[in-house]
C-alpha cells in the first residue's frame, strides 16, 4: 500500500510542475496545455460517449486482430513445436518474414482493405502472429523431457498425451505469451490509427492536436497510457493466476 | 550431416514454393492486380526505384534516422539506468512512473512532439530517440539490480567506490539485460521512424510506401515493404552477431 | 604459539542480535598472527555471523570486534573473505587473470605491477595454465582456488574463510586443505576457518574453537576452545590416525553432540 503511494508520489510532483509551467509560461497556447484542463476534456469526452466509442473500436480492433494472429501463431507454433522437422524447414521462412515491421503493412493494408477496421486488424494479426508462433513453439518445446517420458511409460495416445500432459504444461507459458501478444495488439492498434484509419483512440488524439485542442490531445495521450497500463496489469493478473492454479513458477 | 542438408533443402523448398504461390497468385489474378503485384513487377519496381528513383535515396533516409534514434536512445538509457540504478531511493521513488510509461506506444508522442516542434525530422528522432530510450532504460535498471548479494560483498570487503562497483561489476552484470533491451529498442527506432515519415511527411520508405499506396502502385509499394523487411532483418542479425560476440562469456 | 603485543583479531564480549534473535551470544576470543584459527558447530550457532563480524559486513549488537587494536567498523581490503559460493563471488564475463585482477584494481595498484603479481598467487595456487579462461569453464575446485588466489592477491593481513570446501566432493575437499595448509605456512597468513565438519577443524587448526547451536544466559554461544598440539605438517592419513587427534575429536564430537 505504502509502496503504490510513494510510486504516485514524483508523477503528481511532476504534474503540479506541469500546471504552474504551463499555466505561467504558455497560457492559451496551441500546443500545451495544463494538466487540469486535459482533466476536464477527458472528462467532457467521457460524459459525451466519444471516449468509449474511440475507446471500443481500438481494443476491438486490437482484440480481434489478437484473435485471428494468436489462432494462426499458436497453430503454426505448435506444429513448430511438436515436430522437429517442421520446425527446420520453417525457420528460413519465418526468420525472413518476422522482421518485416508491421507499420510497413499499413499503407498495404490500405490499399486492400481502405479505412475501418479491416485494414487494422489485418496489421495487428500479422504483429501479433510472429511472438506468438516464437512463443508457442518455444513453449511446447521446453515441455520436460521426463513429463514425455512419463507419457512413454504410461503408453498414453497421442491424444491424451497432448491433453493430460502436453498441454497443461505449455498453459503457463502460452499465458505469459498472451500477455505479450495483448501489449503489442494495442500498441500496434494506436499506431495505425495515428498513422492511417480515421477510427479509434489514436486517431481522435491526432485530430485533437491538429484543431489546436492541446487539452484534449493531452487527454487522450493520458487515457491510451492508462487503458494500456489497465489491460498489461490486467493481462499479468490472469498469466500468474493461471499459473498458480497449474502449480507452475509465474 | 545428411540430415542437415536435407532440412536446408526442405527451408529452401518451402520458400520456393511460396514464391510460386505468389507468381501464380498474381498472374492468376486471385486478387486485385492492384493489391498483388508479379514478383517480376516487384523486382522491376525495386530495381527501378533504386537505380532510377529515390527509393535508394529514401532507405539511406530511414536506415539513418533510426540508427541515430538508436544509438541516442541507447547512450541516454543506460546513463539515465545506470544513474537511477545507482541511487536507490531514486530508484524507489521512480521506478513505479517508469512502469507506467513501458505500456504506452512510442508513436502516442508524436501528436504531441508535432504540437510541440512541427512537422521535421528533427522532431521525427526526437521522438524516435525518446520512445526507442524506455527499453533501455528499464533494462539497465532491471540488471543493475539483479547484482547478487555475494557480488556486492565482495565489492564491499574489496572497498569499491560507487563508480568502480557500477563500472566494474554492476554494468557488466547488466550487460546481457541492457543487449537484449538494445534489440528491442532497434525494433522501436524503426518502427516509429517509418510511422514518423508518414504522418510528418519526411523522406523515407514510410513516406515513400505511404505515396505508393495513395498512387496505387503496387510494385513500388511491395518493392519499399521488401526494404523495410531487409532493414530490420540485417540491423537485427547485426546486433545478433555484435551480442554474440560480446557474450562469449555466457556460452562457454 | 608466540604472542604478539596486539592481537590480529580481537572479539570483546561481543553478541550480535538479528531480527531481534539472538544469533550469538557474547564472544571473547583473540587470534594472534600466524594462528590458523577453526571454528566449528552445528547449523544455526552462528559461526558463519562470527566470521561476517569479523570482516566488518555485521555490525556487533553487543561488544567490539578489533583488528590490530582498531575497531572494525567495515569492510576493509586488509581482511579477505573467501565465500562458500565461489561461482557468485567470481565475475563470469572476466577471465581467471581478469577476477583477480579486480582485487588490485581497488586496492589502486599501477597497471604496469599487475601482471606480475597476477602471475604470482596464480602459480601460489598452482592455476598458472588457466589464466585465460573464464569461470565456467572450470570445475568447482579451480574455481575456489581463483578466489583463494584473488583474495591473496590483496595481501591481506587476516583470511577468512566461510565454509570454503563444503561445496565440494572429498578428494577436491583434501587437495585444498592441504593447499591452504601450506598457503598459510609459506605466507604466515593468520587465518579464521570456519567449518561444520569437526575432521576439517581438528586438521587445519592450531585451536579449535566449538559454538553451542541454542546459546541461553549462562551458556554462552562459545562451547570451548582447544589447542591442537599435532604436528604440522599435516598428513590427510598420518595425522588422522594420531592418538591426539582421536581425542580431540572424541571431546568435540561431545560438544557438537550435546549442545
Amino acid at each position: 500500500m505504502f509502496d503504490r503511494v510513494r510510486g504516485a508520489v514524483v508523477p503528481l510532483l511532476l504534474m503540479a510542475a506541469l500546471e504552474l509551467a504551463t499555466r505561467t509560461l504558455a497560457p492559451g497556447s496551441d500546443a500545451v496545455a495544463p494538466p487540469s484542463a486535459a482533466l476536464r476534456a477527458g472528462w467532457a469526452a467521457a460524459l459525451d460517449g466519444s471516449l468509449w466509442q474511440a475507446t471500443l473500436f481500438t481494443l476491438g480492433s486490437a482484440g480481434t486482430g489478437l484473435a485471428l494472429g494468436a489462432a494462426l501463431g499458436m497453430a503454426l507454433g505448435t506444429v513448430l513445436g511438436l515436430s522437429r522437422r517442421a520446425a527446420a524447414v520453417g525457420s528460413l521462412t519465418v526468420e525472413l518474414l518476422r522482421p518485416v515491421p508491421s507499420v510497413a503493412l499499413i499503407p498495404l493494408a490500405l490499399l486492400v482493405f481502405g479505412f475501418g477496421p479491416s485494414m487494422e486488424v489485418a496489421v495487428v494479426a500479422f504483429a501479433t502472429l510472429w511472438p506468438m508462433l516464437v512463443l508457442t513453439q518455444a513453449a511446447v518445446r521446453q515441455v520436460e523431457p521426463q513429463l514425455l517420458e512419463l507419457s512413454a511409460a504410461l503408453q498414453l495416445t497421442a491424444w491424451q498425451r497432448a491433453w493430460l500432459i502436453v498441454l497443461p504444461a505449455m498453459l503457463p507459458r502460452l499465458f505469459v505469451a498472451l500477455r505479450l501478444g495483448v501489449a503489442v495488439a494495442l500498441v500496434v492498434a494506436v499506431t495505425v490509427e495515428i498513422a492511417a484509419n480515421p477510427q479509434g483512440m489514436g486517431y481522435a488524439m491526432m485530430i485533437a492536436q491538429q484543431s489546436l485542442d492541446p487539452a484534449l490531445m493531452l487527454a487522450w495521450l493520458g487515457w491510451i497510457g492508462v487503458v494500456g497500463y489497465g489491460l498489461n496489469a490486467a493481462a499479468l493478473w490472469l498469466q500468474q493466476a493461471v499459473a498458480r492454479r497449474l502449480g507452475a513458477a509465474s | 550431416m545428411n540430415a542437415r542438408w536435407r532440412d536446408r533443402a526442405g527451408a529452401l523448398a518451402l520458400l520456393a514454393a511460396l514464391m510460386a504461390l505468389w507468381w501464380l497468385a498474381a498472374h492468376g489474378q486471385w486478387l486485385n492486380r492492384a493489391f498483388l503485384p508479379t514478383p517480376e513487377a516487384t523486382l522491376q519496381g525495386l530495381v527501378d526505384g533504386l537505380y532510377q528513383g529515390t527509393l535508394g535515396a529514401s532507405t539511406a533516409a530511414t536506415v539513418g534516422r533510426m540508427l541515430l534514434g538508436w544509438l541516442l536512445a541507447s547512450l541516454l538509457g543506460v546513463a539515465l539506468g545506470a544513474l537511477i540504478g545507482s541511487c536507490e531511493p531514486a530508484r524507489v521513488w521512480l521506478q513505479p512512473m517508469l512502469e507506467f510509461v513501458r505500456p504506452l506506444p512510442a508513436s502516442a508522442l508524436l501528436p504531441l512532439a508535432i504540437a510541440l516542434f512541427g512537422l521535421s525530422a528533427g522532431m521525427v528522432l526526437s521522438v524516435v530517440a525518446f520512445g526507442a530510450m524506455w527499453p533501455v532504460l528499464l533494462a539497465t535498471l532491471h540488471g543493475l539490480a539483479q547484482v547478487h548479494p555475494r557480488l556486492r560483498e565482495v565489492a564491499a570487503a574489496l572497498q569499491l567506490s560507487r563508480s568502480a562497483f557500477l563500472f566494474k561489476l554492476g554494468l557488466p552484470n547488466a550487460l546481457p539485460d541492457i543487449l537484449a533491451g538494445m534489440r528491442l529498442s532497434m525494433t522501436v527506432s524503426l518502427i516509429v521512424s517509418v510511422v514518423g515519415e508518414m504522418i510528418a511527411s519526411q523522406s523515407g520508405l514510410g513516406q515513400s510506401i505511404l505515396l505508393a499506396a495513395r498512387s496505387f502502385q503496387a510494385s513500388e509499394l511491395y518493392a519499399g515493404v521488401l526494404l523495410l523487411g531487409a532493414v530490420g532483418f540485417a540491423s537485427n542479425a547485426l546486433l545478433a552477431q555484435a551480442e554474440a560476440r560480446l557474450l562469449r562469456w555466457q556460452r562457454v | 604459539m608466540p604472542e604478539t603485543a596486539t592481537p590480529i583479531l580481537e572479539f570483546s564480549a561481543m553478541g550480535v542480535q538479528l531480527g531481534g534473535r539472538e544469533v550469538l551470544s557474547p564472544v571473547s576470543l583473540r587470534l594472534h598472527a600466524g594462528e590458523f584459527v577453526c571454528v566449528i558447530g552445528a547449523s544455526g550457532c552462528g559461526k558463519t555471523t562470527l566470521l561476517r563480524a569479523a570482516a566488518g559486513f555485521v555490525p556487533p549488537s553487543s561488544g567490539q570486534v578489533r583488528r590490530q587494536g582498531q575497531r572494525v567498523t567495515g569492510p576493509s581490503r586488509e581482511v579477505a573473505f573467501v565465500f562458500q559460493d565461489y561461482s557468485r563471488a567470481l565475475l563470469p564475463w572476466r577471465t581467471v587473470r581478469g577476477n583477480i585482477s579486480l582485487a588490485l584494481e581497488a586496492a589502486a595498484v599501477p597497471a604496469a605491477e599487475r601482471p606480475a603479481r597476477i602471475d604470482e598467487v596464480l602459480h601460489t595456487v598452482g592455476l598458472a595454465a588457466h589464466g585465460g579462461r573464464f569461470p565456467a569453464q572450470l570445475s568447482g575446485g579451480m574455481q575456489q582456488r581463483v578466489q583463494i588466489a584473488r583474495c591473496l592477491a590483496q595481501r591481506p593481513q587476516l583470511l577468512l574463510m566461510d565454509e570454503p570446501f563444503g561445496a565440494l566432493d572429498a578428494m577436491t575437499r583434501e587437495g585444498l586443505q592441504d593447499e591452504v595448509a601450506r598457503l598459510a605456512r609459506d605466507q604466515q597468513l593468520t587465518v579464521m576457518f570456519v567449518t561444520h565438519d569437526l575432521e576439517e577443524a581438528l586438521y587445519l587448526g592450531d585451536r579449535v574453537v566449538a559454538l553451542r547451536a541454542q546459546p541461553a544466559p549462562g551458556r554462552p554461544s562459545v562451547a570451548r576452545v582447544l589447542d591442537v598440539p599435532l604436528p604440522r605438517p599435516r598428513q590427510q592419513l598420518g595425522t588422522k590416525e594420531h592418538p591426539d587427534f582421536l581425542r580431540l575429536r572424541r571431546e568435540l564430537y561431545a560438544d557438537l553432540g550435546h549442545v
